[in-house]
């Protein structure tokens, strides 16, 4: 699936070998963040050299969100800021937040929901890092997260994560399957948080258009058709990196949970879908470099 | 086609009304997939299913349950299924 290539590139085994991510994790955990920073510069340069395909996306989403020409150092910086993600990763799952500044604000939004034994569905995005939601018992919030996730990017993306930290393995939840959604429900009945990417359609989702940076895109309902039928609120989050080891977390409450009717969820659900995708153009505007959907994204149904 | 057992054709009127089929439930083949190809349908679908049944039947569909892929296989095993766990 094209969507999947362009934003796993850094961790895709046929581009960044398994085996130097596996380098790069392993001396970052050695040396530290600072002492290992300086690869990601090269490993930037290989792949604006190397992948077409993902740098006329930067360019084109680029060019969206800024508002006027983007060059190679527009690109450059784009996946400056990927890669820096990526690698914080490493550190993230290991729970070393001691070397991040983490702001984080409207946590009381999730607090006030788990404080009254309910769960929730924090929908996310590719924009930013959703990873650093693992820093969040740092903030006191020490609720399981659950992620729905194709398993093959888990395993891709994730085989050196896992390896690093394998307890977080067992709270993928994969989609597609036939029980995916009586999980959710079951983490979700457990007071548990569940966290979906919604800017994605993680195949076989129901779509919906939305204008997004000036022109429509295709948003999966799915998560949203799944909130107005379980009455779960939903929370937005975004984790947006900004340079140097500062990262900017905040959340929105989109749904204070309420159970629809079946006959009018999908319109509920598409209006809630327009609001994400409203706070979705809001952040990117704010951290333009966060956006990693490296394919492109306008032109995603056609695929 | 065969023909649908007395607690089938009540499972199939029970799945028509939970994701709007547009098959009439009395023409559900008991041997069609449910799952994507078949019937079509998708995990929310599902779910809508398995509230459905625990509404109606008094027993939950479990996530974790091994058998999962044979129980949603079809209308007559998600049937048989229901047949011995029900509790209403």
């Amino acid at each position: 699936m094209k969507t999947a290539t362009g934003a796993a590139w850094l961790a895709e085994p046929e581009r960044g070998s398994a085996a130097a991510i596996g380098l790069i994790s392993w001396l970052t955990l050695k040396l530290g963040r600072g002492a290992t920073r300086w690869l990601l510069y090269p490993v930037c340069l290989y792949f604006l050299a190397c992948s077409g395909q993902s740098r006329r996306a930067s360019r084109a989403y680029l060019v969206r969100v800024l508002g006027r020409k983007a060059g190679v150092r527009d690109v450059l910086r784009h996946y400056h800021v990927f890669a820096s993600t990526v690698h914080d990763r490493v550190l993230l799952v290991r729970g070393r937040c001691e070397e991040f500044d983490i702001s984080v604000q409207g946590a009381a939004k999730v607090d006030g929901i788990l404080a009254q034994g309910r769960g929730c569905i924090l929908l996310g995005s590719h924009l930013g890092s959703f990873e650093v939601l693992r820093a969040l018992g740092h903030f006191k919030i020490n609720t399981p997260v659950n992620i729905v996730m194709h398993e093959d990017n888990a395993a891709k993306t994730g085989r050196v994560l896992a390896h690093l930290a394998p307890e977080l393995q067992d709270r993928v939840i994969a989609p597609g399957r036939p029980e995916t959604m009586l999980r959710v429900k079951e983490c979700l009945e457990r007071g548990e948080i569940v966290g979906i990417l919604g800017d994605r359609p993680l195949g076989g989702d129901r779509i919906w258009p939305c204008r997004f940076l000036g022109e429509t895109a295709r948003f999966p309902l799915g998560p949203l058709l799944l909130a107005g039928t379980l009455g779960a609120p939903v929370v937005l989050f975004f984790g947006l990196y900004l340079g140097g080891s500062r990262y900017e977390v905040h959340f929105e409450t989109l749904v204070e949970g309420e159970t629809v009717a079946r006959e009018q969820r999908p319109e509920v659900a598409a209006r809630w879908l327009e609001r994400y995708v409203e706070w979705l153009e809001h952040y990117a505007r704010r951290a333009p470099y966060n956006w990693f959907n490296f394919y492109d994204f306008w032109d995603a149904g056609a695929h | 086609m065969e023909q649908q057992t007395k607690l089938e054709g009540e499972v199939a009127k029970l799945i028509a009304e939970a994701v709007n089929l547009e098959t009439p439930a009395e023409a559900l083949d008991p041997d069609i997939r449910l799952f994507r190809e078949g019937l079509g349908l998708d995990s929310i679908d599902l779910l809508e299913i398995a509230l459905a049944i625990s509404r109606k039947y008094g027993f939950q569909l479990r996530s974790d349950d091994p058998a999962n892929g044979t129980i949603f296989a079809s209308l007559r095993t998600l049937s048989a299924h229901i047949a011995q766990h029900r509790t209403r």
